[in-house]
């Protein structure tokens, strides 16, 4: 089989198996919250991921996710929650509407040929904020005073409320992934990564620059859009300062950060460590020393992992795995937590130290230095020749 | 039309205060390549501690400028040091920044609550005061807030252009690795100006805690409009945040009084994106400092 | 290499200290019994606080009820949460002293939904299904309570709540507002306000309003969107007064001078402030600096602290339902309770101690609880709500409280009018509930 089939057949294994949770928690009778817990690291999972599409690989640094992600949001909520369309009928159109924005700023931005990548990014951020007082003033949208959107009426098929956004969000984040993973391994990705590297060269060597990167803010929009079209019905109550907040554009900078801008899966495991950490931090009660934590860790895990955990997970994944499924067992037979997610956290963490460690350990033994200046880019090529994980 | 040019008036003060606090931001961007979060919370640090010291020692809060700036340049230069020894990149500067933010927001949040502080009437005398031109009011604390944007503008450009110090900030701005190949000890630059940029915004706070009511999520409400001074007047030009600080300020309270506080935001930030995507190449873009 | 290495044995470090932490703090072996009948049959009364003295001293015993919520700790909506977390802990450390509830300790397992309504309902979901507390107490923000009570209803946990300003959009069967405003309170209160100005014998002509752009307070301002009912606006139309000025601001606003501009522009005889938090202060300031100040004011939900320390604050109204002074504090138990809610928000570091409106509010909240518990004599969540549908509370600071079901729950409109006099907030109106020698002074 391809490396390629081999991930895609991944895909499908992990859809089943996951797709069969909410059964599994009925039967097994382990708490439901452990679904809610999933389908929020869902949620992140697509956010992060869209954002790296066009951030992590083009180069073009984003601060617009929340723009998008409001876009997706507000959609459905006046479509749904005003004007009483279905809601099925209405998610679609959140990615679409999202999208058409995107590509609407792309056509403008990209055009401009000394675009540098700072004034991109703040570009992003003031399309969000023009995006926020446009609802604030148009009645029809918001007009300030809220929309509900509890007691939305969904679909029979997709089971009771925890199950359909359950659902909802696995599928599209394992389609944001899907679609990272099959621009990361096509000429598309190289080409997006060509530009990151060196944009005038890119559109030397014959890339069509303007057409990729229309189509990685396309994607990422797209599908931030969709997946803040689900996130509407957990909000419950959309209000503008709750949508257009910084929470998500930061948060999706700092799980693809954290888990590596450079390959498809990055985003994925730095969503799955922040989410969790959160989480247990949070129902530890800290409320406080929860955020000091979490500041704490991203600096110090910021300036100590270059090039994002998951390439170290990745290259060490005997050491990762074994780590993980080890302490994970270990935690679990010794019954120390009452929560399997912190079961989870626990390994997670433990796994994430030894990292550290055995990097360090390698780096001796093998008498490697480390030069000053930034790590050479992730060259595509590369990791189509490496077994992935 | 009075009530228009007190809205103009209004903005042209605020927009210096906004200059003030987007100073920090754009020179550590534009000379240091540091996308710094922090300011912000150090800039509500810096208003908290006056307002503390105001409160706890009866003093006139712009005295506790005398504490609080000097402290700041430290604080500044320590930090600048830590992202030295990181060996930080823009991107990783956001992060690490971040953090720090969130870390001094929560230690913000647990010293002082999240409750609202304000410093009495009592203590501050100069909240409620105005220079009047004609029939329109100049508030005391905003028009001394513009008159430091001024001066502190106008003497770091000369700095920048005149002086030693600011040619080595402008080397190491365009090329590190070259400047320190001609002997510049770019690191000692990079610490001082951190130090400097850093006292700027501890100012900023100090012309805050006298005008505004102060919580912990006021930091983050700066985010937009800072980020927009910073952009318009172009990354490291101190002037063009002084001029940009104004024209947003001014955007903003003109179109409030016209068309109502919610038409504000929009108009500002619209014009942020037509000034990004239409003005003349080569004032944003070209690495240098000024 | 040397710096790189210097961050990762940091980076150990920090992440060690964080499985120490979470190991901590986690909850430990957690084996409570399911919500369901636990407790004896008990077919004793509702409480009668009100009349009792605390002299209960018989110490609880057995498993601990655990009652699970949320609060905005941190987050935009903090100010205001911690108060809520402060009174929370009196009561039940009060509770507990007292005997507990059905004769068991109560542990309140409280979260920080940081000021988000989507963590807020993740968080009871994790309360309900994976702490398995017995019972739920509200979150603080209508955004929050929204979403916090749709999982509640999802799960049939009775759901009681303090200040929810969307009073129109709940009717789950079992939600239970502490903020008696009534079902319509854009135009009771309103209106209440109006009447009390009209009760100082000048009511002004001309009015202005200024209204956040919060949820709330266009409710308040505007009726709900998509009705005829209208709001503070309306009704002053209707009284015939002049609406000179009429505009809505951000809630996030940093620069008051634009607005403080236009007021003294439209010059109206009296200011409906229909805002919350530091707007008022805010305003004030800024209308001072260009040399103005209306002949009265109304803040809707301000911070009643940072307002008694604002020049020219003076005279300002608000409206409230319990106040720190007679005829409330007539009652021994309500001083008793008052002064223990004032040592806790001191020692919370939050500057305005007295009990007003939110720290009112959380009480009677918990009181719902308690005599729902107590009442229906289990722990069963149908039992408890059919109990308070058919009983009501009895509340220390609130009074008597009945649950109208063809009202979704709510009562009637238990507001007052207070105004800032000599410094300080006295209930002015109506006159059986105004301070001793307070009435209203208004005059344009």
């Amino acid at each position: 089989m391809t490396q390629r089939a081999r991930v895609l057949v991944g895909f499908a294994v992990t859809l089943v198996i996951l797709g069969f949770l909410p059964g599994l928690q009925e039967t097994m009778q382990f708490p439901r919250f452990y679904v809610i817990f999933l389908f929020t690291v869902f949620f992140w999972v697509a956010q992060a991921s869209s954002w790296n599409i066009l951030t992590g690989f083009s180069g073009y640094f984003s601060f617009g996710q929340g723009a998008w992600y409001g876009i997706g949001v507000y959609t459905v909520a006046v479509l749904v929650g005003k004007r009483g369309l279905p809601f099925m009928a209405a998610l679609p159109l959140a990615g679409l509407a999202a999208g058409a924005a995107g590509l609407g700023l792309g056509l403008v931005v990209f055009r401009l040929r000394r675009l540098s990548g700072e004034i991109f990014a703040l570009t992003t951020l003031a399309v969000a904020f023009v995006l926020a007082s446009v609802a604030r003033l148009t009645t029809a949208i918001d007009g300030g005073t809220g929309i509900f959107m509890t007691g939305t009426p969904l679909p029979e098929f997709l089971g009771d409320f925890t199950t359909a956004m359950y659902r909802l969000t696995l599928v599209i984040a394992l389609a944001t992934v899907l679609v990272a993973f099959l621009i990361h391994d096509s000429r598309l990705g190289w080409g997006l990564f060509s530009i990151r590297d060196d944009e005038p060269v890119a559109g030397g060597l014959g890339v069509p620059v303007f057409r990729e990167k229309m189509i990685a803010l396309g994607t990422n929009a797209f599908f931030a859009g969709l997946i803040g079209g689900v996130w509407s019905l957990q909000l419950g109550f959309v209000t503008i300062d709750d949508v257009f907040n910084i929470r998500v554009p930061l948060f999706v900078i700092l799980m693809s950060v954290l888990g590596g801008m450079g390959h498809w899966m990055g985003p994925v495991v730095g969503a799955v460590i922040i989410t969790t950490l959160s989480d247990r931090l949070n129902s530890a009660g800290l409320a406080d020393v929860n955020q000091i934590i979490i500041g704490s860790l991203l600096v110090v895990l910021a300036l100590a992992v270059r090039e994002g955990v998951y390439v170290r997970m990745r290259d060490r994944w005997v050491t990762t795995a074994g780590t993980f499924i080890g302490v994970l067992a270990l935690v679990v037979v010794l019954d120390v937590n009452d929560s399997l997610i912190s079961d989870f956290a626990f390994a997670m963490v433990a796994t994430v130290v030894v990292m550290l460690v055995s990097e360090r350990v390698w780096d001796l033994v093998r008498g490697r230095g480390r030069s000053k200046g930034p790590p050479p880019p992730e060259v595509p090529s590369a990791d189509l020749a490496e077994t992935s994980a | 039309m009075e009530l228009l040019a007190q809205g103009i008036a209004s903005g042209v003060l605020i927009g210096g205060l906004y200059a003030l606090m987007a100073l920090g931001l754009s020179l550590s961007w534009g000379a240091l390549k540091i996308i710094n979060l922090a300011h912000f919370s150090f800039i509500l640090l810096s208003a908290y501690l006056v307002y503390q010291l105001t409160v706890s020692y009866e003093v006139d809060p712009l005295l506790t400028t005398i504490i609080v700036v000097p402290l700041f340049f430290v604080v500044g230069a320590l930090m600048q040091v830590l992202f030295h020894l990181a060996n930080v990149d823009e991107f990783k500067s956001l992060i690490v920044s971040f953090g720090i933010f969130i870390i001094l927001q929560s230690l913000m949040r647990t010293i002082w609550s999240a409750d609202f502080r304000r410093i009495g009437s009592d203590l501050n005398p100069y909240e409620t005061e105005s220079i009047f031109i004609g029939n329109i009011a100049l508030p005391l604390p905003q028009l001394v807030a513009f008159g430091a944007a001024v001066l502190i503008a106008a003497a770091m450009s000369l700095l920048l252009s005149r002086s030693y110090f600011g040619k080595a900030v402008r080397a190491v701005a365009q090329d590190a690795d070259m400047a320190r190949a001609f002997g510049i000890d770019s690191r000692r630059v990079a610490v001082i100006l951190s130090g400097l940029t850093t006292a700027f915004s501890a100012l900023a706070g100090v012309f805050i805690a006298v005008g505004q009511t102060l919580f912990p999520g006021l930091a983050v409400s700066w985010f937009g409009i800072v980020f927009s001074v910073v952009i318009l007047g172009g990354l490291g030009h101190t002037v063009g945040a002084l001029t940009a600080g104004v024209t947003v300020g001014v955007a903003a309270g003109a179109s409030a009084v016209i068309w109502g506080p919610l038409a504000a935001p929009l108009v500002t930030f619209v014009i942020l994106i037509a000034a990004l995507l239409f003005r003349p190449e080569g004032l944003i873009t070209s690495r240098s400092v000024a | 290499m040397r710096s790189h290495r210097r961050w990762s044995y940091l980076a150990i470090v920090t992440v060690l200290a964080l499985i120490v932490a979470a190991c901590a703090g986690d909850e430990g072996g957690d084996t409570t019994a399911p919500p369901g009948t636990d407790g004896p049959t008990d077919t004793s009364e509702p409480s009668t606080e009100t009349t009792e003295p605390s002299t209960e001293t018989t110490e609880p015993s057995g498993e601990p009820i655990r009652i699970g919520g949320t609060l905005a700790l941190t987050g935009f909506l903090a100010a205001t949460g911690v108060i809520h977390q402060a009174v929370g802990e009196v009561f039940v450390e009060r509770l507990n002293e007292q005997g507990g509830l059905l004769g068991r300790p109560v542990e309140w397992v409280l979260l920080d939904d940081e000021s988000a309504p989507d963590q807020s309902a993740a968080a009871y979901e994790r309360l309900i299904t994976e702490n398995e507390v017995d019972l739920v107490i509200g979150p603080y923000g209508t955004g929050n309570i929204t979403a916090a009570m749709a999982v509640a209803e999802r799960y049939g946990y009775v759901f009681p709540h303090h200040t929810a300003s969307l009073t129109y959009a709940y009717n789950y069967a079992c939600h239970f507002s502490s903020w008696s405003t009534g079902l319509h309170p854009n135009l009771t209160n309103p209106n209440l306000v109006y009447d009390a100005l009209e009760s100082s014998g000048t009511p002004p002509e001309t009015i202005g309003f200024v209204v956040n752009e919060f949820p709330g307070t266009m409710f308040i301002s505007y009726g709900q969107d998509g009705t005829d009912e209208g709001g503070a606006v309306a009704e002053a139309v209707k009284r015939g007064w002049d609406v000179v000025l009429d505009i809505t601001f951000p809630t996030a606003t940093t620069d008051w001078a634009p607005i403080a501009a236009q007021i003294r522009d439209a010059d109206p005889d009296f200011l409906y402030i229909a805002g919350l938090g530091v707007d008022a202060p805010n305003i004030i300031t800024a209308m001072q600096a260009i040399d103005y100040l209306p002949a009265g004011m109304f803040s809707q939900w301000p911070a009643p602290g940072p307002l008694l320390n604002t020049e020219g604050a003076d005279g300002m109204m608000s409206v409230t339902i319990f106040e720190e002074h007679p005829p409330f504090t007539d009652d021994p138990e309500v001083v008793e309770v008052a002064g223990l809610i004032n040592e806790a928000l001191a020692a919370a570091g939050i500057p305005y101690t007295k009990v007003e409106t939110q720290a009112a509010a959380s009480w009677t909240a918990w009181e719902y609880l308690q005599q729902a518990a107590e009442g229906a004599g289990s722990l069963d969540q149908q039992a408890m709500c059919d109990w308070l549908l058919e009983n009501g509370a009895d509340t220390l600071f609130h009074g008597d409280i009945q649950f109208f079901a063809d009202e979704q729950n709510y009562y009637v409109d238990l507001s007052k009018v207070k105004q800032i006099q000599d410094g300080d907030w006295w209930v002015v109106y109506p006159e059986e509930f105004a301070a001793p020698g307070r009435s209203v002074i208004y005059s344009p």
